[in-house]
C-alpha cells in the first residue's frame, strides 16, 4: 500500500467570533499518498487557502488534526515544515536576485549542497524553459516567468508533501504545459502533491484525486474519472460548475425566499 | 530527470549556522539596491545629529560635547534597529513573503540573526562616520573600551529584536507608524544626545525604564570609558530588556494565527 504522507481528520478553523464569524474550514478529512497529486478544488472564499496555511504550520486548527508523513504538524511545526515545500498563493519578490540565484539558495537552505543545487536548478530552469530568463534580474522578469520561479523554488528539493498553490497563474500556455509535466513528475519520483488551482480544465489531465470544498466542508471527492462519470457533465470543469453552480444557485434563491 | 531530495534527515541535519548563512545572503541580495541609499540617509543622519545639535548649543561644554560627538553613533545602532527593522518587516509581511519564509524549514530566529547581520553592517558606516565627525566637531577624544565590541552588537540585537516584535505583533500600517513616531522620540525625547536632566521629570523617569538610555549609556561607557561608566541599574534595565526582547521576537516569529 502507498504510504500517506499527509492525512487530514476532522479539521476545523473558525476566524472571529459572534454573528460576523467566518466558519472557514469544517471538520475536513482528506488525505495524500506518495506518488499522488491531490486537486483542491473550490470558489473563492471555500477555505483552501486557510486548509493549506494549517497544514504547512503557518495557522493552528480549532480542531482536528494534520499528520505530515507521520508526524502531528499541529504539536511539532517545526519538524512538519522539513517534510513540506510550499509554492505560496501570493509571488514571493526577489527583487535583487535572478531566478537562478532565488531557486538554488532556497535548494541549499532545504538542505542540497550546493553543486547539487546548481544541477537540479540548470534541470528545472530547462525543463520549464526558462533558461533566457535565468541569469536576468527578478526586477526584469514578467508575473508569469516570477511565478514559475517561486513554483521551481518549491520543487527543487521537495519535501515528502509540496503544495503548490496557484501554481498556473499569469503563465502562458506553452509553459503551462511543461508546468504541469513537473508537476506530474514530482508525484511520479514519489511525492505527494496537494494542488489549489481554478485551472481545472487542464490540472484534469494530471491530478489523482479531487477534494471539492464549499462553506469550509468536503463535498465531494474521487478521481476526475468518478467525477465525471457519477455527476451530469462531460469534463470535470463541467461538473465543477455544475456542482458549485447548484450550491450558488441554491444560495440565490434562499436569499430571494427571504 | 529525477527530483532531487531533500530528504527530511538531511534538512533537519543542515546545519543551523549554515542555514543562517544563506538567508544572510539571501536577505543581503535582496536589499542590496537599496543598501547604498540606506547607507547614505545613515550618513546624513549622523551628520545631521551631529552638525544640528552643534547649531542648537554652540560650543557646549565637555561633558555635553562628549555626549552630543557619541550620540550619533548610537542613534545610528538603534534608528536601524527600532526603526528601519519594522518597515523592512512591516513590508515582507503585506507583500506575503514572510508568510512563505516561514513555511522554510529554519528555526526562527534564524530570521532575526539574518537581518540583525544586514541591517548591523548598514548601519555600521554611518555610526563610524558620526563618531568621526562628532569628535572632529565637538574636539573631543574617545577612550574606546575592548567592551565596545560587544556593547555595539548587544545595542543593536536589542534595537532589532524590539523592532521585530513591533512589526510581528502590530499591523503593518500600524507598525510603520509607530516606526516615525520612534524617530522623533529617539532623536529629541531621549537621553541620548541630550543629558536625561534637561529632559521634563515625567521623561525622565520613563527612560529610567525604557532601553533608549541604558543602550546609550552602554555606547558612552564603551566609547570614552575614561569618562563615562555603566551603572549598575541601568545595567540590569538593559539586561532586561535583552531578555525581553529576543523571547518577545522569537515568540513573535514563532507565532501562527
Amino acid at each position: 500500500m502507498t504510504p500517506e504522507v499527509l492525512v487530514v481528520s476532522g479539521l476545523s478553523k473558525r476566524f472571529g467570533s459572534g454573528p460576523g464569524a467566518v466558519q472557514a474550514n469544517d471538520a475536513i478529512d482528506l488525505s495524500v499518498s506518495a506518488g499522488q497529486v491531490v486537486c483542491l478544488l473550490g470558489h473563492n472564499g471555500a477555505g483552501k487557502s486557510t486548509l493549506v496555511g494549517q497544514v504547512v504550520g503557518l495557522t493552528v486548527p480549532d480542531a482536528g488534526t494534520v499528520l505530515l508523513g507521520g508526524i502531528d504538524a499541529v504539536a511539532h511545526p517545526a519538524a512538519a515544515r522539513a517534510l513540506a515545500s510550499v509554492q505560496a498563493q501570493a509571488n514571493v519578490p526577489i527583487t535583487g536576485l535572478t531566478p537562478r540565484t532565488a531557486i538554488e539558495l532556497v535548494g541549499r537552505v532545504r538542505g542540497l549542497r550546493k553543486p547539487a543545487a546548481r544541477t537540479r536548478a540548470d534541470e528545472l530552469l530547462q525543463a520549464l524553459d526558462l533558461i533566457t530568463w535565468a541569469d536576468k534580474p527578478a526586477e526584469k522578469v514578467s508575473g508569469g516567468v516570477a511565478r514559475l520561479t517561486a513554483f521551481a523554488m518549491a520543487a527543487i528539493a521537495p519535501g515528502a508533501l509540496v503544495v503548490l498553490d496557484e501554481p498556473t497563474n499569469d503563465v502562458d500556455p506553452v509553459r503551462r504545459w511543461l508546468l504541469w509535466q513537473e508537476i506530474r513528475r514530482i508525484a511520479d519520483d514519489g511525492k505527494g502533491v496537494l494542488l489549489v488551482t481554478h485551472n481545472i480544465h487542464e490540472a484534469e489531465h494530471v491530478v489523482d484525486q479531487v477534494v471539492l470544498l464549499d462553506e469550509g466542508r468536503v463535498v465531494t471527492h474521487g478521481t476526475p474519472a468518478q467525477f465525471v462519470a457519477s455527476h451530469p457533465g462531460d469534463t470535470l470543469e463541467d461538473v465543477y460548475i455544475h456542482l458549485v453552480g447548484h450550491q450558488d444557485a441554491r444560495g440565490s434563491a434562499t436569499a430571494a425566499a427571504a | 530527470m529525477s527530483a532531487a531530495t531533500a530528504s527530511p534527515a538531511a534538512t533537519l541535519g543542515t546545519s543551523v549556522v549554515r542555514q543562517l548563512g544563506l538567508l544572510i545572503q539571501w536577505q543581503f541580495r535582496r536589499g542590496a539596491q537599496m543598501f547604498p541609499l540606506l547607507a547614505v540617509v545613515q550618513t546624513l543622519l549622523a551628520a545631521t545629529t551631529v552638525f544640528g545639535y552643534g547649531l542648537l548649543v554652540g560650543d557646549p561644554p565637555p561633558d555635553a560635547a562628549l555626549f552630543l560627538a557619541t550620540g550619533a553613533a548610537t542613534v545610528n545602532l538603534i534608528m536601524v534597529g527600532l526603526v528601519l527593522t519594522p518597515q523592512g518587516v512591516a513590508q515582507a509581511k503585506t507583500e506575503g513573503s514572510l508568510a512563505w519564509m516561514r513555511t522554510l524549514p529554519v528555526p526562527r530566529w534564524t530570521f532575526l540573526a539574518s537581518d540583525l547581520v544586514v541591517y548591523a553592517l548598514v548601519a555600521l558606516p554611518g555610526s563610524v562616520l558620526g563618531l568621526v565627525v562628532g569628535t572632529w566637531r565637538f574636539g573631543v577624544t574617545l577612550s574606546l573600551s575592548p567592551w565596545l565590541a560587544l556593547a555595539a552588537p548587544l545595542v543593536a540585537v536589542i534595537a532589532t529584536a524590539v523592532g521585530y516584535s513591533i512589526a510581528l505583533l502590530l499591523r503593518p500600517q500600524l507598525a510603520m507608524l509607530v516606526s516615525q513616531v520612534i524617530v522623533f522620540v529617539v532623536l529629541l525625547f531621549s537621553p541620548i544626545s541630550i543629558p536625561t536632566q534637561r529632559l521634563p521629570q515625567w521623561l525622565a523617569t520613563a527612560h529610567e525604564w525604557l532601553p533608549i538610555a541604558p543602550m546609550a549609556d552602554l555606547m558612552r561607557a564603551s566609547l570614552v570609558s575614561d569618562v563615562f561608566s555603566m551603572g549598575t541599574r541601568p545595567a540590569l534595565v538593559l539586561a532586561a530588556w535583552t531578555v525581553l526582547a529576543l523571547a518577545g521576537a522569537n515568540r513573535a516569529l514563532s507565532r501562527r494565527t
